[in-house]
């Protein structure tokens, strides 16, 4: 097998660049494109192909043979010496921000062809694609970092001049991913439902006045309520009491959610990894899962003397078991060739444990999570019905006994803006704490 | 024989196996004493129909189940009996899986190293090296830091086996590891694996319900019987190793086809009336 690629056919430098790490993905036209800029070259065993500090001007990938690529030693790379085989890709720091001359020597180990991209006409190519462009940019700026290990300082990558990608810090990464998505019709399908959504709550209550409808809040009554510096019943963005509710209630969730996601996740892996506890545990667990929150209450003041206490212990009730149950789901669902696998790679029930086990539940985990964050939020209105002082389910409440239907909606309004935020940033921790899935997503498209 | 395979270790022997299931109460036999002799260094490949009870014989070796009688040995050790009915999962034997078993969540690189560190033969940083080392020797340079899930269904496969090798087993176990893959990447494969065989010789037990793949490959093909399982032919491969694909096309290769072509229709016809189910 391994048949030689004719050089200069077309067919065979796509089938070469596809290999290789920054055109894996791309698109056949783009790499065409690509492969039509390229030019082949050989060089026979001992060649040297360029020595550092000679000017950056032409990208190799490797077709054939192997060659020996030596960082100079002022790079600071963590592993100097790289050999490369097809699919290699090096001679690219011509790619770097403030960076014309080679970093390295690279020799030809054994009789090797190599595809030569003109750097300038590379770049100038991607930028003609912004998209799929982008993306083989942000390879290459992938590749550099993780496959020569180089110091950051170094692998900041030229920014294509198209709408596109500079050094991909994660933060430029997510600055890019929203200007994607401003590009795309999803802001703007957002923004008309919402108008949908708000402009019936106006029609209905106001213009309308729709039976059952016409004794709620209007929208505009509302509105102005919230962004008056004087409101009628004393709360709106201007007053201090506002941010005081918001402040207690992201405290007590808080403390809810993260001790529901210790006790949780552990308990969750225990019932998943031992059978026998899972015996005695699960029956107990499941009967006392369907049992809502405000049934809870009047134990809660019985078992804490602290209000304080009782609200959290409330909030946290509802997203352990979610929490709980979930992990355990996780455990459930590994596939067991994995457990197999390690068992026959000689670890031990701790490392299965560890290595195998807690990674393996990991997405269901940040399900569970997710839908522990809201689940709190939703246990607190409840659970602050308990408390006679702040929060945003107190407001809530003490609103209805006092009519106040305005401020009902401001504290509704804002409780759902606040729980979307702490659902986000739990989804950030798990993409966070999940690159491997992050990733896998990404190149199915998701 | 074992002037074929100039191996001295990995001599696996499967002497009156049975295997009987008992899900609810109605006993189904899976495997029916059957008796192999696998030689140290040998390829052997095990053809039968989806179903026919093949994987139960792996799973014996592997240690994944137990056995219901019969004996199986390694290098005159013995592995499981009718005293100790289930076998000890261990890094003399690794199995590679039909879906792949790469823990997605480790680098290619991590999981290379799994073996060796988790056993505490080699620390972090020998490991590491080590990995590196046979990884371009497979041809995986470059993909070290990649997640599995980053790279291709082939690569996925060459990794494995890579992460098998690093603990220098003495049989590797394949449950038709190539089952999912496309044939022309499998026929690159295949040629892959037989690359890394005439490398470090080691034993493989390989199942398939490919002919082709297993005449291309085997020293023997033991064709089995379909439930209960059992060798119903053992077909000595009599082309020489090493092998590569202008094989495919010789007037042998095409005999030995022929010849076995009817013993295992047979079976495939007798498991497509059984309607097992696949497995």
């Amino acid at each position: 097998m391994a048949a030689a690629i004719p050089v200069g056919a077309a067919d065979g430098a796509v089938a070469a660049l596809r290999e290789s790490t920054p055109f894996g993905d791309a698109p056949p036209g783009l790499l065409a494109r690509v492969a039509a800029i390229a030019r082949a070259a050989r060089y026979p065993a001992g060649a040297r192909i360029y020595s550092a500090g000679d000017d950056a001007d032409d990208i190799f990938v490797v077709v054939s043979g192997r060659v020996d690529h030596v960082f100079t030693p002022e790079v600071g790379a963590r592993e100097p010496l790289k050999r490369m085989t097809r699919g290699g890709v090096f001679g690219w720091a011509g790619l770097l921000l403030g960076q014309t001359k080679r970093l390295a020597t690279v020799t030809a180990a054994e009789p090797t062809e190599v595809l030569r991209l003109d750097t300038e006409a590379l770049v100038a190519l991607l930028e003609s694609e912004p998209l799929d462009g982008g993306r083989v940019m942000e390879r290459f700026v992938g590749m550099i970092q993780r496959e020569f290990t180089l110091p950051a300082m170094l692998s900041q990558v030229r920014r294509l001049s198209g709408p596109l990608t500079e050094e991909m810090s994660s933060l430029s990464l997510t600055m890019y991913r929203l200007s994607l998505w401003l590009k795309s019709p999803r802001p703007y399908l957002m923004v008309i439902g919402f108008a949908l959504f708000l402009g019936f709550w106006y029609l209905a209550v106001e213009v309308w006045k729709l039976p059952r409808f016409r004794e709620m809040p209007g929208f505009t009554s509302v509105v102005k309520e919230w962004v008056s510096p004087n409101p009628t019943y004393g709360l709106s963005l201007y007053t201090e009491e506002y941010y005081q509710h918001i402040i207690v209630s992201i405290w007590r969730v808080t403390k809810a959610f993260l001790l529901a996601t210790v006790l949780g996740v552990t308990f969750g892996l225990l019932l998943g990894w031992s059978r026998k506890f899972k015996e005695y545990v699960f029956p107990v667990f499941e009967m006392l899962r369907p049992i809502p929150i405000l049934a809870w209450v009047p134990l809660a003041i019985v078992m804490f003397i602290a209000t304080e206490s009782a609200v959290v212990y409330l909030a946290f009730l509802a997203s352990f078991f979610a929490t709980a149950l979930n992990t355990m789901l996780g455990v459930e669902s590994i596939d067991e060739s994995y457990i197999r696998a390690a068992d026959c790679l000689g670890a031990n029930r701790r490392q299965v444990f560890r290595h195998v086990i807690i990674p393996g539940a990991m997405p269901f985990i940040f399900t569970g999570l997710q839908i522990s964050v809201g689940v709190s939020w939703f246990s607190l209105v409840a659970a602050e019905m308990v408390s006679g002082q702040y929060g945003l389910g107190y407001v809530i409440n003490t609103s209805y006994m006092m009519v106040r239907y305005p401020t009902i909606i401001i504290g509704m309004v804002t409780l759902g803006i606040v729980g979307y935020i702490t659902s986000a940033l739990v989804r950030v921790a798990g993409d966070y704490l999940m690159e491997w899935r992050v990733r896998e997503l990404a190149l199915s498209e998701r | 024989m074992n002037m074929r395979h100039p191996s001295t270790r990995g001599q696996i022997s499967i002497q009156d196996v049975v295997k009987v299931y008992d899900p609810e109460g109605a006993a189904v036999m899976a495997v029916d004493h059957c008796s192999l002799d696998i030689d140290a260094g040998e390829i052997c490949m095990i053809v039968g129909p989806s179903g026919c009870g093949k994987t139960t014989l792996l799973n014996a070796i592997a240690g994944f189940h137990e056995i219901t009688s019969g004996r199986i040995t390694m290098d005159g050790e013995v592995l499981c009996s009718n005293e100790k009915p289930k076998s000890t999962p261990g890094p003399d034997r690794i199995v590679v899986f039909q879906n792949g078993a790469l823990f997605p969540w480790k680098s290619n690189l991590e999981n290379v190293i799994f073996g060796p560190v988790m056993q505490g033969k080699l620390g972090r940083r020998e490991a590491i090296e080590k990995g590196r080392a046979m990884m371009a020797d497979a041809g995986l340079s470059g993909v070290e830091h990649n997640y599995p899930g980053e790279v291709s269904s082939g690569m996925r496969r060459r990794v494995e086996i890579v992460r098998a090798l690093m603990n220098d087993p003495k049989a590797l176990l394949l449950d038709e590891p190539y089952r999912a893959l496309d044939s022309l990447t499998k026929s690159v494969m295949h040629e892959a694996l037989l690359e890394i065989y005439y490398k470090n010789k080691v034993t493989i037990f390989f199942i398939t319900h490919d002919l082709e793949e297993a005449i291309f490959l085997g020293h023997r093909v033991a064709i089995m019987t379909t439930r209960p399982c059992k060798p119903k032919k053992v077909l000595d491969v009599d082309i020489p190793h090493p092998r590569d694909y202008s094989v495919l096309t010789s007037k042998r290769f095409r005999e030995l086809i022929e010849e076995t072509n009817d013993a295992v229709h047979e079976e495939a016809l007798k498991a497509f009336q059984a309607g097992e189910k696949e497995g």
